[in-house]
């Protein structure tokens, strides 16, 4: 620590800290533009220079300063006043002053600190910039008039994304921030770099000329795509989302989005959105009365055999309604496609005897070793995607990626990718055991199972599963080093629809790789298990599991047998997202009542009996659990379209209806009788979530054991070609195919091929391309780049009415014949 | 020198063996941004100027992003991004210069060149560009041609130079 006066004030602060960052502590305001906390030191605006009583003779730049022992900082004087003075009229020389119509005025930092400083004229006259505004990508205009070169968003795209889309090119009066070429945005889309403007040079295209800030309404709430539970702000306005806004003050994101946080909320406002239930008469879906439908919804789940399958994307206490539902009418209950998620589940708890991940995301920006299972990774969680980047680029984190093809982690610095064949990756998992084992290097203290793990890896040498893969030994063998020498390790592993293969027997490899490696036990990380929605890790604490009931694939089995009366599909369209759509077809048709609660006339709410208008995630008040234990508040920013209900509401009257005895108040009364009946959320008091949540089970969970649990890999695929399902950056689940921002990038489902086999085939980016496999065809455009090795091919599965479905099973990756045309 | 290749009919913009150089140093060195500047010149060198192709090619040698090479290339006024004459002279354009009759020499120049700042002779031999100084303020006023730089100029300095650089051309 070191102490020091700012304007009089005394101080004490962390040697690393910065005179700015002393003062922030003081209370202190000196003005910036181009500081921003997320981001390294630059010193390019000049904006915040103060004098230093031992540094006599110049002016000090605040933010790139080391605070020192004993510094007397003054940050306020006539020449102070006079030189910044001056920098803002050097800045205001070639800038544009077109604030009434541009989109930042009234939150722009150049726009205050004019006003501050009362620049009402302007000693220097030069050239105003006239560049042509980069709008050739959807969701990002750059107007570089209006640019200061703060360097925010090269800094942030370099530094946290790990893109890298911008750089200053040229010089003296003619450096601007440029793309490759000068040829305009094409990238994540992940809007960074516009939150972190400072002036109205970066904006977002959908909301341009929306409303003026300060007419939005800000409600601070958790985003409603995946399990990263990032904050988002909504603004509203019209009783519409009209954007989402920046901020890095609460929450685990540090203000850090995505495309589909950033962009993909405008489904909550489309005209299509389901107003009022429907029920099917005479053979169409008619408008009814909410009384009629539920009528029917509740006779249904009191007289006959019901299965009830929930998305993960309602709050945690519209689960516990649900469940609630479930046990009031003896109905068989589920989430989320099948086996992935139990399997996850049933695994870790035969192992680690949890259910969840160990650590917190923030723990992971300064882990020395990293190892992520799949490179999609990346894919379903982008901003804990973005703490990697973090922990790899800035805090130089050892980084192996065990995957089927690469993507944005493999091209990180220094990245080892462990490349194997599909559905290998528990074949790779246990020779990285075998590997720890054999060198001696794996750590058995407190350990069961160890014999019998050890003679189960005969089959798992690492010699044999490179021939197997395609790892190198080298590989295998360095990544056991490399982790068995973690002090602070993480391996992640995300789950759901996409990823049902294997999900148990990965569970345990990943499980069993954390136990002898040291990383379960160690004292923070650890091991990351993410769920693919919103409140995927809330289901699983919440126990929306099938305990005695049938779980998911047995419901749809025995809905196609005739034997199911009620089929109640929540939040969920298995027609698009559930691995093998025939099975969900013939449930749909053999299911005596279909029910669909749902925000839209998905294909699945096409085939129902009754379709009930649920509300979104901007019109609900609750609590999600996102994939670090971390239970956070949602809030509602607007209201529901026409009579749509929150999924709250249909469950409070459904149990009315079933003649259930106690009724809530609201979230707050049901999150007190949930935290009552679930240990891990005991003694959590909902009005006390604060702006960054609470972690159950505290910041490090410890395992409850460690026990080694032999498992199984798979044989390779042998085929010319094998087709893998996953998730696609821009998307998340089917629900982000209804928003704009996600469809302005990609708006169709696409087949990924590689360079080599594209060129094999005569197929170039847009050709149609049919894709076969047991008796189905899937037709779909041609994406060809350099993710894919040969012989492998991808598509998304985000899309409805493509029929990959028919065509992906649920296995690991699926033999196929790839043609043109 | 081959500038064409044969069979494609494509400009070579650096031989295969010399981007192989490359290749091995920039995976032997922490820091493979440090040798930007030499690869670049070694693609102007050979193929006179730096197309957007050839920062293509230096950042794929390089294991870099095109921006990456950009961002040096813009920034240095003796990297060429655009076609110039097989000579360039850069004109000192600072403080010392002037007062030692820069302007004059300036002058001169695009008299004798027939051309101004930013341009090519027609016959393809210089091209004239203005640059920051050359630290020759000693020898002021000052100009530099290839990695040459000439001092003190006068109008029989400057008419020598230039005679000399065309006999040495044909």
């Amino acid at each position: 620590m070191v102490n020091l006066t700012i304007d009089g004030k005394q101080v004490t602060v962390s040697k690393t800290a910065t005179i700015y960052e002393a003062a922030k502590e003081a209370g202190v305001d000196i003005p910036v533009l181009c500081y921003a906390k997320k981001l390294l030191p630059f010193g390019a605006c000049r904006v915040c220079l103060v004098e230093v009583e031992q540094m006599k003779g110049r002016l000090i730049p605040a933010c790139t300063t080391p605070a020192t022992e004993g510094m007397v900082v003054t940050t306020n004087s006539d020449e102070i006043a006079k030189v910044r003075k001056t920098v803002m009229e050097f800045l205001l020389v070639n800038h544009v002053l077109d604030c009434p119509v541009c989109d930042k005025g009234g939150e722009c930092d150049l726009q205050d600190l004019t006003y501050d400083f009362e620049v009402n004229s302007n000693r220097f006259e030069g050239v105003k910039f006239d560049l042509p505004t980069d709008e050739v990508n959807p969701l990002i205009e750059r107007n570089m008039n209006r640019c200061v070169l703060c360097g925010r968003c090269v800094r942030v795209c370099d530094e946290i994304v790990a893109y890298g889309s911008y750089s200053f090119i040229n010089r003296g009066f003619e450096t601007k921030i440029a793309t490759a070429f000068d040829r305009g945005l094409s990238c994540e889309f992940c809007g960074q770099c516009l939150s972190m403007c400072p002036v109205g040079a970066l904006l977002p295209r959908p909301f341009k000329f929306k409303a003026r800030p300060w007419q939005l309404k800000e409600v601070d709430s958790v985003c409603g795509y995946c399990g990263n539970g990032c904050t988002v702000t909504l603004g509203c306005k019209d009783n519409q989302v009209q954007t989402i806004r920046f901020n890095d003050k609460i929450g685990v994101n540090d203000g850090n989005l995505c495309v589909r946080g950033r962009f993909g909320y405008s489904y909550v406002n489309r005209d299509d959105r389901l107003t009022t239930p429907l029920v099917r008469k005479d053979g169409q879906l008619v408008e009814a009365s909410w009384d009629e439908a539920l009528d029917a919804v509740s006779s249904a789940l009191k007289d006959g055999k019901a299965g009830i399958l929930s998305g993960a994307r309602l709050t945690n206490e519209e689960l516990f309604l649900l469940k609630n539902v479930a046990k009031t009418a003896s109905a068989s209950l589920d989430h989320s496609g099948g086996e992935c998620y139990k399997g996850v589940t049933e695994g870790l708890q035969e192992t680690l005897g949890l259910a969840s991940s160990t650590g917190t995301f923030p723990q992971v920006e300064d882990a020395d070793v990293i190892l992520s299972i799949r490179s999609d990774f990346y894919e379903t969680h982008p901003v804990f995607g973005m703490v990697v980047n973090q922990a790899v680029k800035r805090n130089g984190a050892k980084f192996l990626v065990l995957s089927d093809k690469t993507g944005k982690f493999n091209k990180l610095p220094d990245a080892q990718t462990l490349l194997t064949k599909p559905g290998l990756e528990v074949n790779v998992l246990n020779a990285i055991c075998a590997a720890l084992l054999e060198s001696g290097q794996a750590k058995t203290d407190g350990v069961s199972g160890v014999d019998e793990f050890k003679s189960a890896l005969a089959d798992y040498a690492p010699a044999k599963v490179s021939a197997q893969t395609g790892v190198p030994v080298e590989a295998i063998t360095a990544a056991a080093e490399q982790l068995a020498g973690a002090k602070k390790g993480a391996i992640l592993l995300a789950y759901g629809l996409p990823y049902t293969a294997q999900s148990k027997e990965l569970a345990i490899a990943a499980a069993n790789l954390a136990i002898l490696s040291g990383l379960a036990a160690q004292d923070e990380a650890g091991l990351y298990i993410c769920g693919e929605k919103a409140n995927s890790q809330g289901a699983i604490d919440l126990g929306i599991l099938p305990g005695d009931g049938l779980g998911a694939q047995e419901q749809l089995a025995a809905a196609a047998k005739g034997d199911l009366d009620l089929l109640y599909v929540i939040g969920e369209d298995p027609m698009t997202s559930y691995p093998d759509g025939a099975k969900v077809e013939a449930a749909i048709n053999g299911a005596k009542m279909v029910v669909v609660q749902d925000l839209f006339l998905t294909p699945t709410a096409e085939q129902a009996d009754v379709v009930l208008p649920a509300a979104s995630f901007a019109e609900k008040d609750g609590t999600f659990t996102n994939a670090e234990r971390r239970i956070q508040r949602v809030r509602p920013g607007i209201t529901s379209p026409g009579e749509a209900k929150s999924d709250f509401e249909i469950f409070t009257s459904l149990l009315g209806r079933l003649g259930a005895q106690v009724s809530y108040t609201g979230p707050q009364a049901v999150f007190a009788a949930l935290a009552a009946e679930n240990g891990e959320y005991a003694g959590i008091d909902f009005d006390a979530i604060g702006p960054q949540g609470v972690v159950w089970g505290g910041d490090k969970l410890a395992p409850k054991q460690q026990v080694l649990v032999s498992v199984s890999g798979l044989q390779p695929v042998e085929a010319r070609f094998q087709l893998v399902t996953g998730s696609a950056l821009y998307h998340s689940g089917t629900t982000s195919t209804r928003a704009k921002g996600p469809r302005a990038v990609i708006d169709e489902a696409y087949v990924e091929l590689g360079r080599e086999d594209a060129a094999e085939l005569g197929v170039a980016t847009d050709d149609q391309v049919t894709v076969k496999a047991n008796g189905n065809t899937v037709k779909l455009k041609a994406k060809v780049d350099n993710r894919l090795p040969k012989g492998v091919v991808f598509v998304p599965n985000h899309f409805a009415g493509t029929g990959l479905n028919k065509i992906y099973q649920g296995a690991a990756s699926v033999a196929v014949e790839v043609t043109k045309g | 020198m081959e500038t064409v290749n044969q069979t494609t009919g494509k400009d070579v913009l650096l031989p295969d063996d010399t981007i192989e150089a490359f290749r091995a140093k920039a995976a032997d060195t922490p820091h493979p941004r440090e040798l930007i500047v030499d690869l670049l010149r070694a693609i102007q060198d050979h193929h006179g100027w730096v197309p957007d192709a050839g920062i293509e090619l230096a950042a794929q040698t390089l294991g870099l992003s095109p921006l990456q090479l950009e961002e040096i290339a813009t920034f240095y006024d003796k990297i060429y991004r655009q076609p110039v004459g097989r000579k360039v002279i850069h004109l000192c354009d600072s403080i010392c210069c002037w007062t030692t009759g820069g302007e004059q020499v300036a002058e001169l120049l695009r008299d004798k060149l027939g051309i101004g700042f930013g341009e090519t002779t027609p016959d393809g031999v210089f091209t004239l560009l203005p640059t920051c100084c050359l630290g020759a303020c000693g020898d002021a006023p000052a100009m530099m041609i290839g990695l040459t730089t000439y001092g003190r100029l006068t109008a029989e300095k400057i008419d020598t130079i230039l005679r000399e650089i065309r006999q040495q051309i044909d």
